[in-house]
């Protein structure tokens, strides 16, 4: 059943096709992900086909088919970072947080991805965490990041 | 009235209906472009680039899908050159080594000069070609089948991969896949890089045949847009 904030949501884009991956945008920044139900709904109020919906949806990294977590913790794993070690912070983040790339931690808080090039090779290993970006990071500093950020302290994050 | 427009396409000057792709002008004029994923009356999207030829422009030769290229008038193409021939034999030996259990992909290779891979088969049961897809009419045209994700986790699917209630069961999709085809038992040995080339598609490797269409039986393999139009 869609819900009512959906409804809402594709309130601009109603009968506009050519707004599709406005639409998608839209639904992934309220609720964090794209589920099955908000394609249905997306498909049946811009009159575009279903399976049109979940191919362009599947097609950009932008779009999370599956819930992810409060925080999304990028690790770049492109050239410059991975000549750096990104693949021991990449580790040490899976192993803080208990679970692989892509999926939701089990308390809720956590999504880990990797990305190919943050265009900030200079400063790697780059991570960002939500908005904000953070340079030369080694598993050390990660762990404390994910610690603040458990501790809810935002501030203190900011600086590691 | 349709006009026509005159393509020279190998040194032969070929009239071809305004609107029409040089692959349709080749083949309706005997020139044999090897091709998979084009199919006549669906669109096309130029997935295989089996089907590339050259394109003589201002004295520069530019390479492209002969099946989204549409005929011009004065147009010069090259089909059958060293370059395109060499470009089209890797390309057959990638498709072919991603799925070498076909005969219509075997036919291909073997037609575009492969005898050996040099990559370990991949025996994956597609080949992207997307004839399938745009084959779908599904219910009043939302397709149930198409295209998901992308770069080499693409696919085919329906949405959510669950069985779609737009399917009109009309099993068009199958009839045009050429991973349906029975593979040649020849002397491929699962594993091994190899193909036997026994069959009569090898007479079409052979210099003599030039590229020109003799007729062969390779094209119910694969489904040639000639073989479909001849039993028809
Ligand atoms: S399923 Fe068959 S027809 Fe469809 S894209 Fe794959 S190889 Fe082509
Ligand atoms: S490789 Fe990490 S920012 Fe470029
Ligand atoms: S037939 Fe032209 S690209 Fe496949």
């Amino acid at each position: 059943m869609p819900s009512p904030t959906i409804t809402t949501l594709l309130e601009g884009h109603r009968s506009q096709p050519h707004q599709l991956i406005e639409a998608l945008q839209d639904v992934q920044k309220h609720y964090g992900y794209i589920s099955e139900d908000s394609m249905r709904s997306i498909s049946d109020e811009l009159g575009v086909s279903l399976m049109e919906v979940y191919s362009v949806a599947s097609f950009y990294k932008a779009f999370s088919l599956q819930p992810r977590g409060k925080n999304i913790i990028a690790v770049c794993t492109g050239t410059a970072c991975h000549v750096r070690g990104a693949k021991m912070v990449l580790n040490q983040a899976i192993s803080q947080i208990g679970a692989e790339p892509g999926e939701i931690s089990k308390d809720g808080l956590f999504t880990i991805e990797h990305v190919n090039c943050l265009g900030a090779c200079a400063l790697g290993p780059v991570v960002t965490e939500n908005e904000s970006v953070h340079h030369h990071m080694d598993p050390g500093k990660l762990r404390k990041l994910i610690k603040s950020l458990k501790k809810g302290d935002k501030e203190g994050a900011s600086h590691v | 009235m349709t006009q026509e427009v005159t393509v020279n396409i190998d040194g032969a000057f070929i009239r071809a209906p305004k609107g029409s792709t040089v692959l349709d002008a080749a083949l309706g004029a005997g020139i044999c472009i090897p091709h998979l994923c084009r199919v006549p009356y669906l669109e096309d999207i130029g997935a295989c680039r089996l089907c590339i030829v050259e394109h003589i422009e201002n004295g520069r030769s530019k390479i492209t899908t002969s099946c989204t290229l549409l005929v011009q008038e004065g147009m010069r193409i090259l089909s059958n050159t060293d370059r395109i021939r060499k470009l089209r034999r890797n390309i057959a030996e990638l498709l072919v080594t991603e799925a070498p259990n076909s005969r219509a992909i075997q036919d291909i290779a073997l037609r575009c000069g492969v005898v050996e891979t040099r990559y370990p088969f991949r025996n994956s049961d597609c080949v992207l070609c997307g004839r399938c897809v745009r084959a779908c009419t599904g219910h009043f045209g939302e397709k149930a089948i198409g295209f998901v994700g992308r770069g080499k986790d693409r696919r085919v699917e329906s949405p959510f991969n669950l069985y779609s209630e737009l399917c009109n069961e009309c099993g068009r999709c199958i009839d045009l896949c050429p991973m349906t085809i029975v593979p040649c038992d020849g002397n491929m040995k699962p594993g091994e890089g190899r193909l036997c080339g026994n069959c009569e598609s090898k007479m079409l490797t052979e210099e003599a045949a030039q590229g020109y269409c003799i007729g062969c039986y390779m094209g119910d393999g694969f489904q040639c847009e000639r073989s479909i139009t001849n039993t028809l």
